[in-house]
């Protein structure tokens, strides 16, 4: 029996460990403010939630044992996930304990994010020793719930999670979701409470049914048409669908400024210029197949020569100046000279490290870009860029008497340019080019000897790449007005990366959908912005292991790592089997 | 095939030209002669422009102990480089925390005064704190994202390992504060000894001996004990060496716990050398030293140490050098520009560095 | 007849080990011609260093008249040189017209430009690339055609990948094509098959063949001349009959059968 639940107890120790470290890192603190359904569900507590109810449905797994997949009953799956759960929670309340015996005040210079308001949360309010009782009681019967949740047959569990999942969405949407619906002239107050801001009890219950209702209806579809015979034809043929789909998101698009107001339209057309980005990273890395750690140069290369060429100024001490080097074009001949720039220093930039392999290249492209960085904050530069300062009054891109920089305006320019960006980078994929690109990815070499002219196909992929991301930094410099090197720090690419890597490399779908999540969200949920870029780090190392082929996998990209699964689940199995084998010898030991 | 005719089978003039040979030796000409031009024109600035000769004996033993910190850094990379072949990018996160994890103790012994009384005994318990925190982030970086992508291609571990670089910096930041806190130093380490008649900072100098130590210490492990051979054998191919009944999972840990060990002082010492740490002070240390693995032949230990003392010396004299005879104000700016541009060209024209085994430019 | 291929004094290292060790060889234009040696006789390092995958350390390659030591292995490819790999190497991922498709790279010349405004040029010129491909997937009859054409490559039997791999070289129009062991894996019937499309090769499309084989009833069935290396050098040459006489080449296959 020990050993039966040991899965448990580890799982346990695990999650009380995750617990600890989302209270610790600030968290569930900072979550706490926001009230999602009535009044007693709050984001804090759903964070809180979750760490007991994911440790047993991950204690409750279907193992591999001697070859064949086998899935816990009922009975145990409750032992053990309610095992699980009451863990987590006791590793909550020894972090509780220890909180109380030493005292907050004095924690709190070493770890800052310890705060009264923090044991207020863990506690539920209620003093130290009912908190550390309901933490372990909850957690278990959580853990419990979470145990049966696993055990619960796939087509029934699917839909309900997509129903949840879409009850707390639109319950994070607070902000955003009621004003659509004001605009619309739709009666809110049964979904939305004045009180709270958030879902009302009804609101949730009524959306919770619909959306399980939907999620079963369209996956059970999804899943007979899987099992009939694969149609014939090319993807591009079987298009008709896509156009449909696209021409509505371009339509909702449009339309969004109207319903969502100027909050909406200024964070989406921040979006909108990652996009671009994301979209030239898309083709470097998703599509050729290099990784780019600086892409943000090339927002940066954007941003500085489009503010250059028409006649932004510098700021010194002795007031604007105009910088030693610039010109007064109008901003749509300069955005075509942007465009040229971007490809030029893409492909200048690229041609002399082609050679190198992988992961060399894209330390180099990471190098490039904090030489340009720091050379755009040096003071030998200053006088052309401003130095740290940078520089001021960039165009307004105006034309036919438009000015570009009113959020919603702003968000109608970018979105031009995505789109185009889009259709670019589709035309792209299915071309002689793309071919070439595809072949490259899969085996240099082999490419080569088949006739690919590598190097250059890399060049052209830095180029066109560079052009899409430079034409986002001028862009980015419309928006904002003003150029300053602080906004074009490695982390830059680095969103960037993550953006395509969570949406699907190669995969323009899932590139745009990387960047609604990743980005649009953090900036429509409240208090994300402080954790965003522990998020964007947590989705790199978790999609990698979890799920390497993206959110919406590019349709070549699926077979390749559906293969790459495959060998992955072989190497947990060879793990799994591995720690059963040990646990097996120490049980052994342990009785003689 | 019937196209036979209208096929082209030639190729034009231009095509024929060996492209990358040319362009890779007007690089070097340029470089050589910029280097040459920028050196020149510095030293023969006139007198009162120039820097004094104890002035450049100061920037070079600057460069040697930042030199050291390097080696130590870049010894991480380089052992897990060996085995793994992966560029552990979240590294200088792992160098970041060993820094982190000794200041809160640096910090109430400077109060407590115990800093001060005990100097020795308290920097080297320093030590020992930073050693175990890096230890244990690197222990449980390689346990939860490098482990489950064993034999995933090459780029799949180098982008977990951004990703985990980003999380570490921020779950730092987290859990204590955004701001650059100064790290105190005992009071004996203020001001400068003579050695061989030169004065050196004191800190220099127990960078430099406790840097030395390290290094010595890892190569007899390395060479000597068992350990170290299981080590060396699960780097040339680790699939012989686990038929040879080297359990390779245990090797690729303890190398991660030697990295860690070593970021881990290089940690101490790098915050007694500049006095402050931050979240974010992991990453141009880190890169620095990975450049400096890659210049002294990325899976070479000497290599790591040489490397690390030249980019030491290149970056603190190099600026100056370089830049003050052709007028760029604050030359120190532009140090890390030093590093990378030494990075790329490393690269380009010897990718298996000074001491390496070539094995970087296979294929 | 014109010499197509001229290999003249090639030497080939690898650190101390001569791979290639001043071999010289030459193939008439029209002709097949079968490479045998024992294993590590240098074979497949010949074919690296004709398409361009290792630089020569010493000696010439003449095709056609003229050097291409010193190009890479795309242009050797444009100027008529196709190979296949000794073991397979295809583009896993890409549907097996896709393949083939790669392989017209080289005869083609569209751009960006083209990918992305379509000209009817552009749309002209894929046909004629998808047109390509087929004909050089129909060259192995129904093996490659119909529904496996939009299937992954991964997903063909071995047999299968070989021949995908030889009518990718085919599709990039070549003049001499350099087939590394083709047969290898492959089980008697299919060895058969490939020995009689080898023959086709020539006959039907007018190509010049080079082949290693090991399969000595593919070498007797398809061979004009044998050349048999060792050591990095031809030790015999001539027909079938002649080298398969020869007691050095005798002596290079039993004399190391005895030692292993």
């Amino acid at each position: 029996m020990r050993g039966a639940l040991r899965p448990g107890a580890r799982a346990g120790l695990v999650g009380g460990a995750v617990l600890v470290y989302l209270a610790l890192v600030g968290m569930l603190v900072k979550f706490e403010e926001l009230r999602l359904v009535g009044s007693q569900v709050t984001r804090g507590r759903l964070l809180l939630v979750l760490p007991p109810f994911a440790a047993s449905f991950f204690a409750v797994r279907p193992r591999v044992i001697g070859g064949r997949v086998e899935q816990p009953g009922p009975g145990v799956a409750l032992a053990l996930g309610a095992v699980a759960g009451a863990l987590v929670g006791a590793v909550g309340s020894v972090g509780l304990a220890l909180v109380e015996a030493i005292g907050v005040e004095r924690i709190r210079p070493v770890f800052v994010a310890v705060s009264p308001a923090l044991v207020e949360t863990l506690t539920f309010g209620r003093g130290a020793a009912a908190g550390a009782a309901i933490l372990v009681v909850g957690g278990a019967a959580l853990g419990a719930a979470g145990g049966i949740w696993r055990a619960i047959r796939h087509g029934l569990r699917r839909p309900v999670e997509v129903g949840l999942l879409t009850v707390v969405t639109l319950a994070m949407l607070q902000r955003i979701v009621p004003f659509m619906l004001d605009e619309l002239r739709l009666e809110r107050d049964w979904l939305y409470s004045r009180a709270t801001r958030g879902l009302t009890w009804t609101g949730a219950v009524v959306v919770l049914v619909v959306a399980t209702a939907a999620a079963a209806y369209v996956l059970d579809r999804r899943e007979r048409r899987a099992l009939a015979p694969a149609a014939e034809g090319r993807p591009e043929v079987r298009g008709w669908r896509r156009t449909a789909l696209v021409t509505i998101a371009v339509v909702l698009a449009a339309a969004l400024p109207q319903l969502a107001g100027s909050i909406v339209s200024e964070i989406m057309g921040t979006v909108g210029v990652f996009l671009l980005l994301a979209l030239g990273l898309n083709i470097v890395t998703g599509y050729a197949g290099m990784l780019h750690l600086g892409f943000s140069a090339f927002f940066l290369i954007g941003a500085y020569a489009v503010a250059l060429l028409t006649g932004a100024n510098l700021v010194t001490a002795f007031g604007l100046v105009a910088p030693r080097f610039s010109a007064d074009l109008n901003f749509y001949l300069a955005l075509v000279l942007v465009v040229a720039i971007g490809a030029a220093v893409g492909a200048l930039v690229a041609a002399p490290v082609l050679r190198l392999r992988g992961d060399y290249l894209a330390i180099v492209t990471l190098a490039f870009a904090q030489i340009a960085v720091i050379l755009a904050t040096s003071s030998w530069l200053q006088p052309i860029t401003g130095g740290p300062q940078g520089l001021r009054d960039v165009t307004k891109a105006p034309l036919l008497g438009l000015e570009f920089r009113s959020a919603e305006r702003f968000y109608y320019l970018v979105l031009a340019f995505c789109v185009l960006a889009v259709f670019v980078s589709w035309r792209l994929a299915w071309s002689r080019v793309g071919r070439a690109w595809n072949a490259m990815r899969e085996d240099e070499q082999v490419a080569d000897a088949m006739g690919v002219p590598t190097g250059r196909y890399k060049m052209l992929g830095f180029a066109i790449g560079g052009a899409i991301g430079a034409l986002g930094g001028a862009l980015f410099a419309v928006k904002v007005g003003t150029v300053q090197p602080g906004s074009f720090e490695i982390i830059q690419s680095i969103t960037v990366l993550a953006v395509v890597i969570l949406g699907g490399l190669g995969s323009v779908p899932g590139v745009v959908l990387g960047a609604l999540v990743l980005l649009a969200l953090p900036g429509l949920l409240s208090q994300l912005e402080e954790f965003r870029f522990l998020i964007y780090g947590a989705v790199l190392v978790a999609i990698m292991i979890l799920r390497p082929q993206g959110l919406i996998p590019n349709v070549r990209r699926m077979r390749e790592l559906r293969e790459e699964e495959r060998t992955q689940d072989a190497w947990q199995q060879i793990f799994a089997a591995r720690q059963e084998r040990e646990a097996a010898e120490e049980a052994a030991e342990a009785a003689p | 095939m019937s196209e036979e005719a209208t096929t082209v089978r030639r190729l034009g003039r231009v095509e024929r030209l060996p492209t990358r040979r040319i362009v890779l030796t007007a690089l070097s000409l340029g470089v050589g002669a910029a280097v040459a031009y920028g050196s020149y024109r510095t030293l023969t600035l006139p007198a009162g422009a120039r820097y004094s000769g104890s002035a450049w004996r100061d920037f070079l033993v600057l460069g040697i102990a930042q030199g050291a910190v390097y080696a130590l850094i870049a010894l991480g990379y380089t052992l897990v480089y060996g085995i793994l072949r992966m560029i552990n990018f979240a590294h200088g996160e792992v160098f970041m925390a060993g820094a982190f994890g000794s200041f809160f103790f640096a910090d109430a012994w400077k109060e407590s005064g115990f800093l001060d009384r005990r100097p020795l005994l308290a920097v080297l318990l320093l030590v020992l704190i930073a050693m175990a925190v890096s230890v244990t982030v690197a222990v449980l970086l390689e346990r939860i994202a490098y482990r489950p992508l064993r034999g995933a291609p090459r780029l799949v571990p180098l982008i977990t390992a951004i990703g985990a670089s980003l999380f570490l910096q921020n779950t730092f930041r987290g859990l204590f504060g955004a701001q650059t806190r100064g790290y105190p130093k005992p009071r004996v380490l203020e001001g400068t000894w003579s050695i061989l008649g030169i004065p050196v900072q004191r800190v220099q100098v127990i960078v430099l001996v406790v840097a030395g130590v390290a290094l010595i210490a890892l190569t007899l492990v390395v060479a000597r004990t068992k350990t170290g051979k299981a080590m060396r054998a699960a780097a040339q191919d680790q699939e012989i060496a686990s038929l040879m009944g080297i359990d390779v999972d245990r090797v690729i840990v303890t190398t991660f716990v030697v990295g860690g060990m070593l970021a881990g002082i290089a940690g101490v010492l790098f915050a007694l050398t500049f006095g402050n740490i931050s979240y974010f002070m992991g990453f141009a240390p880190g890169i620095t030293a990975f450049t400096a693995a890659v210049l002294g032949g990325i899976g070479s230990i000497a290599g790591a140490a040489v490397g690390g003392l030249i980019i030491g010396v290149l970056q603190s004299v190099g600026p100056a050098l370089l830049l003050t005879g052709i007028h760029v104000p604050s030359p120190f700016q532009l140090k890390d520009v030093v590093t990378f541009l030494i990075l790329i060209l490393v690269l380009l024209f010897r990718p298996g560095g000074i001491l390496g085994t070539g094995e970087a430019e296979k294929v | 007849m014109s010499r197509l291929l001229e290999v003249s004094g090639v030497v080939k290292r690898f650190g101390g080990l001569a791979a290639l060790d001043g071999l010289e060889l030459h193939v008439e234009e029209g002709e097949i011609v079968s490479v045998i040696g024992p294993n590590g006789a240098g074979k497949s390092t010949l074919f690296n260093v004709v398409t361009g995958l290792y630089p020569p350390d010493e000696g010439d390659v003449r095709f056609d008249g003229r050097s291409i030591v010193g190009l890479r292995p795309h242009q050797i490819t444009k100027l008529g040189i196709a190979r296949t790999f000794q073991t397979v190497h295809l583009f896993a991922n890409m549907t097996v017209l896709e393949n083939a498709m790669v392989g017209q790279h080289c005869r083609t010349r569209s751009g960006v430009f083209g990918a992305i405004v379509r000209p009817p040029s552009t749309r002209r010129e894929e046909e004629r690339i998808r047109e390509v491909a087929r004909r050089s997937l129909a060259f192995f009859g129904p093996r490659l055609a119909g529904y496996r054409q939009e299937q992954p490559a991964f997903v063909l039997s071995y047999a299968n990948r070989r021949r995908l791999e030889i009518a990718r070289a085919l599709a990039t129009e070549p003049r001499l094509i350099l087939l590394d062991e083709p047969t290898a894996g492959m089980n008697p019937r299919e060895t058969l098959e490939m020995r009689d499309h080898i023959v086709r090769m020539r006959d039907e499309l007018g190509l010049t063949v080079v082949v290693i084989e090991h399969d000595m009833r593919v070498v007797k069935g398809v061979s004009d001349r044998v050349i048999a290396c060792d050591y990095g050098r031809v030790i015999a040459q001539g027909t079938y009959e002649a080298v398969a006489h020869d007691p050095q080449v005798i002596e290079a296959y039993l004399g190391r059968r005895a030692v292993g």
